[in-house]
């Protein structure tokens, strides 16, 4: 079975939420700043846990944050 | 560069120095023919000193430096995240594993010096030339993850 890819809308949901930044994100779900630029630039998918503490912080669904696009569905 | 893949900088820095001098001193052995194991093992001693005191050193400078060109550059002060988070530890553990991999074939190289017909010597300076070649693959793994993403 092939690798999908997981997208996200963390920069979106930022913006809509007073412009919060990365350093803000990243001290609400415990990691470091980089690790929030990695996953908006869709260079790392966070495990379950990290995905629904972000879901938390933004008081959205988790599919609302992220979505999965399966291999073959890939544009 | 964030505080982890400056940690991994300073040690492929001085990893690699550890390398260049360690061939550098074991070529010269060999050349004036004193290659025998008292001075392959006082070898290994200060290869190990260098290890520690080498990548604290540099470490410490890498972040000073890097805390100075930051302060000049933004004229904010250096936040400092030194918490490794769960993409650290992931990096870390695929680093590892690299570095068990490659050491692994070191010692399987080092064994076969003795198919050879090499002396133990020979074998013992091949294992340890793989063990710092290991930490260097490992740092440079290391740091392809930090910067392409997995």
């Amino acid at each position: 079975m092939g690798k999908g890819r997981i997208s996200n809308n963390i920069r979106k949901l930022r913006f809509f939420r007073d412009e919060m930044t990365q350093q803000q994100l990243a001290e609400k779900v415990g990691v470091t700043r980089q690790t929030i630029i990695a996953m908006e630039q869709d260079k790392y998918s966070p495990s379950l846990e990290l995905a629904f503490r972000i879901a938390h912080v933004f008081g959205a669904p988790l599919e609302e944050v992220f979505s999965y696009h399966p291999e073959d569905s890939q544009a | 560069m964030s505080f982890q893949e400056k940690n991994i900088s300073a040690s492929l820095s001085t990893f690699t120095l550890i390398l260049v001098f360690y061939l550098i001193r074991v070529s010269q052995m060999v050349q004036a023919e004193s290659f025998n194991s008292a001075n392959l093992f006082r070898l290994w001693g200060i290869i190990a000193v260098l290890a520690v005191v080498g990548t604290i050193l540099i470490s410490i400078f890498a972040h000073i430096a890097g805390g100075i060109v930051h302060k000049i550059r933004t004229n904010e002060d250096t936040q400092i995240e030194d918490i490794q988070d769960e993409r650290d530890q992931i990096i870390d553990l695929k680093g590892t594993r690299v570095a068990h991999t490659f050491s692994s074939l070191g010692v399987a190289a080092s064994m076969l010096t003795f198919v050879f017909g090499q002396p133990p010597l020979v074998m013992f300076a091949t294992l340890i030339f793989f063990g710092i070649l290991a930490q260097i693959v490992s740092d440079i793994w290391r740091l392809n993850l930090y910067r392409k993403g997995f």
